[in-house]
């Protein structure tokens, strides 16, 4: 809990400090990035790599007469150190902000809004995580599997404040031991253990049941043709194509751009399958739900609803240049906390109900190859397996595939799972990430494999 | 060194501490961006933190934070410590010294104009450029953004290090979106960030920048009314941008000896290149040769030493074909017994380093850029790239481009939009058939290779003449 005071202790004083020294005519919004991290990076059941990282960064957005300018540093924890750099900051964002051309569509921090969520875990002790992560290692060790991935744990913290009077917190300690258990064939399970109370039993279980799982991986490899297959595709594969609805995604701006796969879902030209429904859901209650400029979004927003655009993501400043009521979309308009319907298929059936095809465990490397016609393309990577009559013969060797969303959320999609399973987002680029998706497996009547 | 870094990391020191370093990293990074002939955003991000590292028993320890006081920096010691001492009997390897050389250097970007021109006529730039872009109702977003980045980073180590580094980065883009009816094009400066070099503000030459972002716009005029790029096996010829892509996914990677060590398997992923080919694998044909460059002045991963003071030095990886040597720093050769290169680096201060591309070029070859054309019966010149991806042993790939041409009978022919080509990377060099000479070669950059864990984002370097390759599967948009 210590850290998780400090770090907000950190905000605090960082902010008081920006907010104090602003003049008449000047507004600021603050957003706020911590962490306490260690970070076990492992290989072969051995330490690659160890160590702890303690971040505090602070964005601000400063605006006068018309003028605005991101601008952000770096906090200590310092008082008096922190407090010096927001006052350099600040000069520096004056002087600069000063010299820029009016922002034509500038909307000023009106948020006033508070909020505050703390979620405290239990976390391994860190002077012992080698023992405590690496230690059931040996269980997929004895199955003659390789052990390798990262361990993280600490607090991370969200904060955003304005000159407006916003002033909110998000906190929780968590932990994320990301792994995977490689065969000497080079085939590999991955799996995760995230949350915030861990448990060594639970986790010293996981890996034992992992090693069961790992018969079917040491069997000759299938190398399938290129062509059209019936596929189930499992939630943590499903996961990969989740930034699709951000990335030349949902966004209005993007729409308006020319920069989505969604112009013609928007349009009305096409449509998806009535039973795709997409919602912004942050009753999942893994990040927060106001953005960097305070802003707190609806709990629910539905996207996609029946296959059809029900809502865009719509920031305050499309808002002003558009004309669009806003619904609190970060500027960037990217989706946060997804979650795709569940439908009715027994999970415990897929296979069965997937009959000969593909079962997809992870998707690898995934990019558009063609964004008008929303096809994306990626690779098959760790336990994806050659299906007949229900049951898995073998693993296959590495196949691509090349198909539009259109196709994989429209007429191919044959069923979706009714259970979901919430995929965390394990990024640490920057820092630690917040969020996740609840999501469902999907069985689709073909995905086209072209390499 | 504008700090005493050396003072702070022998205070900071708990008793007993066989070795240990301090590594300071500022960076301050500007942004203008612009949109339709308008200013969209500006940004000013200033960064400082330290790492410091400590070895026991054979294991590193790190802890990173911004605080420069002397009782966060010496809990951060003590962290470090406390961190490599309970690997105590489970390190992958049991590192010394030698890893960590005492070298003692500075280095700076060379640069011709070193003062930063105003807010005002950066801002003001990004608005021309994307003004210069409106050549036609039909394009419906041009955008332009300018960007630089500034790096310190000072390094210390009780072994006696004592490195000061400076680099300078440059980068811009500027991109046309055009639309008619429900066909829509984009087409950018050599890719979204392709434009990304060390230097000073010699390289924004505002007046040839605006005639080279027209030129792109009324190119992605051009592709709307162009023919899909047909699906057929035949002759590929890239140009040095997408050659970029192609040498960094399936070169570059592969080779990472942290890769071929396992050490990225639950992340980025493996490769197909093993510990025993080096040396003796044919990864191209006669004609290909890779080097390891953090020298060369103005490409965008150059520098004096790695992150852990390895001094760069050029290094040839793969020689008339033959994979000679594999991306691997200090650690990773320590590890498997291998020549390496300088390459363990670091995206800031928060980061521990590891093996890392610099920058990694195809080296000129001799013919020129006619005689290549000359030499397709049929097949396609494509640029740009807009597409990427590749599998996690590196060997299938997938990549698009924004622009091709049709060759036929030695000729450039047709324009053709969404120019795919697909192929393994193990046999796709080794159709590698001509490289162009001094007069193609050209030097492109980009700012966010990632990899690691935990994860990192560096800055890379490539440079390539024009290469072309026989009978590669390509194919368009829409299919």
């Amino acid at each position: 809990m210590s850290a998780m005071r400090d770090l907000e202790e950190t905000f605090k004083g960082a902010c008081a400090a920006l907010f104090d020294e602003l003049s008449g005519g000047e507004e600021l919004s603050v957003g706020f990035s911590g962490e306490s991290s260690d970070f076990l990076r492992f290989n072969r059941g051995k330490v690659r790599q160890i160590g702890h990282v303690d971040g505090a960064s602070l964005r601000f957005k400063y605006y006068r007469g018309g003028r605005s300018l991101a601008s952000g540093f770096e906090a200590t924890g310092e008082a008096e150190a922190d407090r010096r750099k927001a006052a350099m900051a600040l000069e520096a964002a004056r002087r600069e902000a000063a010299l820029l051309p009016p922002d034509p569509y500038q909307v000023l921090p009106k948020a006033a809004a508070s909020s505050r969520e703390e979620f405290p875990g239990r976390l391994p002790d860190p002077g012992r995580l080698p023992q405590e992560i690496l230690g059931p290692g040996q269980a997929l060790e004895a199955a003659g599997a390789e052990f390798v991935g990262i361990h993280a744990q600490g607090p991370i913290c969200r904060g955003a404040a304005t000159s407006a009077g916003a002033r909110h917190w998000f906190a929780a300690e968590s932990f994320i031991a990301d792994y995977s258990a490689y065969l000497p064939n080079g085939k590999a399970l991955k799996s995760c253990y995230a949350g915030r109370e861990w448990d060594g039993g639970e986790y010293a279980r996981r890996l034992a049941s992992e090693a069961s799982r790992l018969e079917a991986l040491g069997r000759p490899e299938r190398a399938v043709p290129p062509g059209e297959y019936r596929a189930y595709i499992a939630p943590e594969a499903l996961a990969e194509f989740i930034d699709f609805f951000s990335w030349y995604g949902l966004s209005e701006r993007q729409i308006r751009e020319g920069e989505s796969a969604f112009i013609s879902l928007k349009e009305g030209r096409t449509s998806l399958s009535p039973r795709f429904d997409l919602v912004q859901d942050f009753s999942l209650g893994v990040e927060p739900r106001f953005n960097e400029s305070g802003e707190v979004a609806p709990e629910r927003l539905r996207l996609i609803a029946g296959g059809k655009l029900a809502s865009t993501l719509v920031s305050a400043r499309s808002e002003r240049q558009y004309g669009l009521p806003a619904n609190a979309a970060p500027e960037e308009e990217f989706l946060r906390s997804a979650a795709i319907g569940a439908g009715e298929l027994d999970e415990d059936r897929a296979l069965e109900a997937l009959g000969t095809g593909l079962y997809l465990s992870n998707l690898h490397y995934l990019n558009w190859s063609d964004v008008d016609s929303a096809r994306v393309t990626g690779m098959t990577r760790f336990a994806c397996f050659w299906v007949e009559g229900g049951r898995i013969v073998s693993p296959i060797k590495d196949l691509r595939f090349d198909d539009s969303l259109y196709r994989v959320f429209g007429d191919r999609l044959e069923a979706l799972t009714a259970r979901r399973s919430l995929v965390v987002n394990p990024s640490t680029y920057e820092e630690r990430a917040l969020g996740g998706s609840l999501l469902p497996g999907i069985l689709l009547s073909g995905l086209t494999f072209t390499l | 060194m504008t700090m005493d870094l050396r003072r702070l990391l022998e205070s900071a020191l708990p008793a007993g501490v066989e070795w240990a370093a301090l590594r300071r990293v500022r960076s301050v990074e500007r942004s203008y961006a612009a949109k339709d002939g308008a200013f969209e955003s500006a940004a000013l991000y200033e960064d400082e933190g330290f790492m410091i590292e400590v070895l026991s028993g054979g294991q590193f320890g790190y802890a990173g934070l911004a605080a420069a006081g002397p009782a966060a920096m010496a809990a951060a010691a003590a962290r470090a410590l406390e961190l490599a001492r309970s690997a105590s009997g489970r390190s992958i390897h049991r590192f010394g010294t030698e890893v960590r050389p005492a070298t003692a250097l500075s280095y700076e970007t060379p640069r011709g104009r070193r003062a930063a021109p105003g807010a005002d006529l950066l801002a003001g730039g990004a608005v021309a450029l994307s003004r210069a872009m409106r050549v036609s109702d039909k394009i419906v977003q041009a955008s332009a953004e300018i960007s630089t980045r500034d790096l310190e980073t000072e390094y210390v180590s009780t072994s006696g290090a004592a490195i000061c580094q400076r680099t300078h980065i440059v980068c811009y883009g500027c991109a046309a979106v055009a639309r008619e009816g429900s066909t829509i094009q984009k087409r950018t400066l050599n890719g979204p960030r392709g434009r990304t070099r060390q230097g000073g503000y010699e390289l924004l030459d505002f007046p040839r920048i605006e005639a080279e972002a027209a030129r792109a716009a009324e190119q992605a005029i051009e592709l709307l009314g162009a023919r899909d790029c047909p699906s057929m096996r035949a002759d590929l010829v890239l140009a040095p941008d997408q050659m970029m892509l192609q040498i960094h996914e399936s070169i570059g990677h592969p080779l990472e000896l942290d890769r071929i060590l396992g050490d990225e398997r639950n992340y980025a992923g493996s490769t197909f290149v093993r510990l025993e080919d080096i040396g003796s694998l044919r990864y191209g044909s006669e004609l290909m040769n890779v080097s390891f460059d953090p020298t060369v002045a103005g490409e965008a991963a150059s520098y004096g030493a790695d992150d852990i003071g390895a001094p760069a030095r050029k290094e040839l990886v793969i020689k008339d074909g033959i994979l000679v040597r594999a991306l691997g720093s200090l650690e990773s050769q320590a590890r498997s017994g291998k020549a390496g290169v300088a390459n363990q680096r670091a995206e800031g201060w928060h980061r521990s380093p590891i093996d890392r591309m610099a920058n990694l070029n195809v080296e000129p070859g001799k013919d020129a850029l006619p005689d290549i054309i000359a030499s397709v019966e049929r097949g396609v010149w494509m640029e740009a790239n807009r597409s990427w991806s590749i599998d996690d042993y590196r060997n299938k790939f997938q990549f698009g481009c924004e622009y091709g041409k049709l060759i036929e009978d030695g000729e450039l022919t047709r324009t053709v939009r969404n120019p795919n080509y697909r192929g393994v990377s193990s046999s796709f060099w080794r159709s590698l058939y001509k490289v162009g000479d001094a007069s193609t070669f050209q030097v492109f950059g980009t700012p966010n290779c990632g990899k690691g864990e935990p994860n990192q984002v560096i800055t890379t370097g490539h440079a390539s003449p024009v290469c072309a390759f026989r009978g590669v599967e390509i194919f368009g948009g829409e299919q």
